[in-house]
């Protein structure tokens, strides 16, 4: 059950980009510090600094959205793969701890005044973590499966492995999958502490594109994730596999 | 696709709870008796929404710091030793606890955990006393046709024996007003594919399926209720809230589980649709039956004239019925339709209706432009 990282894409405390573009510049142990330190902010992300142009619909979206189409763009634009004239069947998993739940809140505070007179539309669109893989399906033309998961104990690998089972089954040829998460909201404990940021992965079958590969992830019956042979604990081992290997 | 599929995979036991009852004979009987437990919400001020009405399960209420939807599971939940322990366990919830921050707001103890989706099949694993701590299936009113699909073809490809699917959802005031401020909901109780169909009516529910693979299921002599035969989902790419016109996620979706499941589009007795009463979304869907079986005018039934729409325990619950449908050789009344779409004509019936065959579609659409679409195969047919 093998299948071929051909993209990643991320946004995390430490910055955002394309693994490609990014290898060439950072620091990796200062990469891997930010990514892990708790109290660091995420970026801010427009439309210009994500597309490199201007998208309207980026703005209208909520934060949590923000952050993971963003992510699944630089996945893609990794890949080779943002541009395109044919929608392409290509399926979609990402993993969160907390999903829209700031949307969630925001929308609430327009549905106490005046009785729901002024509950919000456009939020309330967004009070559904699926939403931006929705987003991610329109602005590229994706029309695999999608759907998100939440867990109790996220080690951020379970997206994977659902995605290499997806490939492994012959349901799917190219799965994108990851995780996304903002910050812990204020109504959750702070006991509760989960990575904050997005990274997506492009995963593909075949090793037939004009595209060089990561490398290969691996799904064992026991549903260990290996990378390159070796074992990944979580996401992050994934993730400077990938860059250790460039 | 070529889709490597190895063990056949068997629904031995499942559950429904409705605003019509708390049992899957329950809804049955009321469903063939025309019945709807749509009715004016009590549960919160509905005076300023565009609609007063929804399905709510009689009873439900919140105990201490938890939220209703533990009374739900409560109800739902068959004693512990009944599923086995080793269950792999997938559930679906859109919003899980959301009452968390309307009785937050009104000043009552109430636990934030709940919030999140995580908390649901933890929950679950709990009162069950499941090994698996499990996963929440988030893709909104086809959360649980895409939890089913992931445990059958989990099963399937022998990565698991068991695997059991929850879902649920509450009707909440957060919800509500929501589809209110979209104008998605009907003032009166809905009309699935009728010409005078306005919007939808929520409604509150949930379910458990247990899925086994077949040589499992024998060794424990289970009951053979039904197999999930194939599963498809796809995405419309085109708009978040709204459905495709010309219904191609749907179509993707309904090819790719007739390929997984090995059967052309004759072998379909009926159809148990999404069937909304929005007038977007029927219409969407009939264009899509229409592509994918041309004239033959599958039996189409919808029960969301009679539960309301309950998001994503929706396909769970269909599921279940879609078994019950295959059992009994016979659909429903589709509640609140009397009057047909133009292109429904001859699809759908207010009467009940005999079938004839061993498998049903059943299908579920959401926000995010989602599609998902399972095809059963008759208990005892496998």
């Amino acid at each position: 059950m093998i299948a071929f990282i051909t993209g990643m894409g991320w946004i995390t405390p430490a910055g955002m980009g394309c693994g490609r573009e990014l290898v060439k510049t950072a620091d990796i142990p200062k990469l891997q510090s930010a990514m892990c330190d708790p109290n660091a902010a995420l970026p801010s992300l427009t439309g210009k600094a994500v597309f490199g142009k201007a998208y309207r619909q980026f703005g209208r979206m909520d934060a949590y959205s923000k952050l993971g189409l963003a992510a699944i763009a630089f996945a893609l634009r990794d890949a080779g793969m943002d541009q395109w004239t044919e929608k392409r069947e290509i399926g979609m998993i990402g993993a969160t701890r907390y999903g829209c739940l700031h949307t969630d809140a925001d929308y609430f505070d327009t549905l106490i005044p005046e009785g729901g007179l002024q509950a919000s539309p456009n939020l309330f669109a967004y009070t559904l973590p699926n939403c931006f893989l929705g987003e991610a399906a329109i602005c590229f033309g994706l029309t695999g499966s999608d759907f998100m998961i939440s867990e109790t104990a996220p080690s951020g690998l379970t997206s994977l492995c659902m995605a290499l089972e997806s490939i492994a089954c012959g349901e799917s040829e190219k799965m994108l999958c990851g995780v996304c998460d903002l910050e812990r909201p204020t109504l959750i404990s702070e006991e509760d502490q989960a990575w904050r940021g997005a990274v997506f992965f492009l995963l593909e079958r075949d090793a037939d594109r004009d595209v060089s590969s990561y490398g290969e992830l691996d799904l064992t019956r026991s549903g260990q994730i290996l990378f390159n042979g070796g074992k990944a604990d979580d996401l992050m081992a994934v993730v400077l596999g990938c860059l250790a290997g460039m | 696709m070529k889709l490597r599929k190895q063990h056949p995979v068997w629904i031995t036991d499942m559950g429904v709870v409705t605003g019509l009852g708390d049992t899957p004979d329950d809804l049955w009987e009321s469903l063939l008796a025309g019945k709807s437990a749509i009715r004016p919400v009590q549960r919160f001020s509905a005076d300023n929404y565009h609609s007063g009405v929804a399905s709510c399960i009689s009873g439900l209420s919140a105990s201490g710091q938890a939220s209703m939807i533990h009374d739900l599971l409560d109800r739902l939940l068959p004693e512990k030793g009944r599923i086995p322990s080793d269950s792999h366990l997938i559930t679906a919830t859109t919003k899980a606890g959301i009452d968390y921050l309307e009785r937050s707001h009104q000043g009552e103890a109430a636990d934030s955990q709940d919030l999140l989706l995580s908390s649901f099949p933890c929950t679950v694993s709990q009162k069950l006393g499941l090994t698996d701590t499990g996963i929440n299936i988030s893709a909104a009113c086809a959360s649980s046709t895409i939890a089913v699909a992931r445990g059958a073809a989990r099963i399937a490809s022998g990565r698991t024996e068991a695997v059991l699917i929850c879902c649920a959802d509450l009707v909440t005031e957060f919800v509500f007003s929501g589809f209110s401020c979209l104008r998605a909901l009907s003032p009166v109780p809905c009309q699935p594919f009728d010409r005078k169909r306005c919007g939808l009516s929520l409604g509150e529910g949930a379910a458990f399926l247990l899925l086994m693979c077949e040589d499992r299921a024998r060794q424990e002599g289970r009951s053979h209720l039904g197999s999930v035969l194939g599963w498809g989902a796809a995405n419309d790419a085109t708009h978040i809230t709204a459905p495709a016109r010309d219904g191609c996620g749907l179509v993707q979706a309904i090819h790719q589980a007739l390929t997984v499941g090995g059967v052309g589009p004759e072998k379909i007795a009926a159809i148990s649709a999404h069937g909304t009463g929005t007038v977007y979304n029927d219409l969407m869907e009939v264009t899509a039956f229409q592509q994918v079986f041309g004239d033959a005018k599958i039996p189409i039934h919808s029960v969301k004239g009679a539960i309301g729409h309950t998001l994503a325990a929706a396909g769970g619950i269909e599921v279940a019925l879609g078994t019950k449908m295959l059992s009994e050789q016979l659909i429903p009344p589709t509640v609140g339709f009397s009057d047909p779409e133009a292109g429904a004509a001859g699809w759908v019936c207010a009467e009940s209706a005999a079938i004839s065959g061993d498998c049903l579609l059943t299908t579920n659409s959401g926000f995010g432009g989602i599609n998902a679409a399972i095809i059963l195969r008759k208990g005892g047919a496998a």
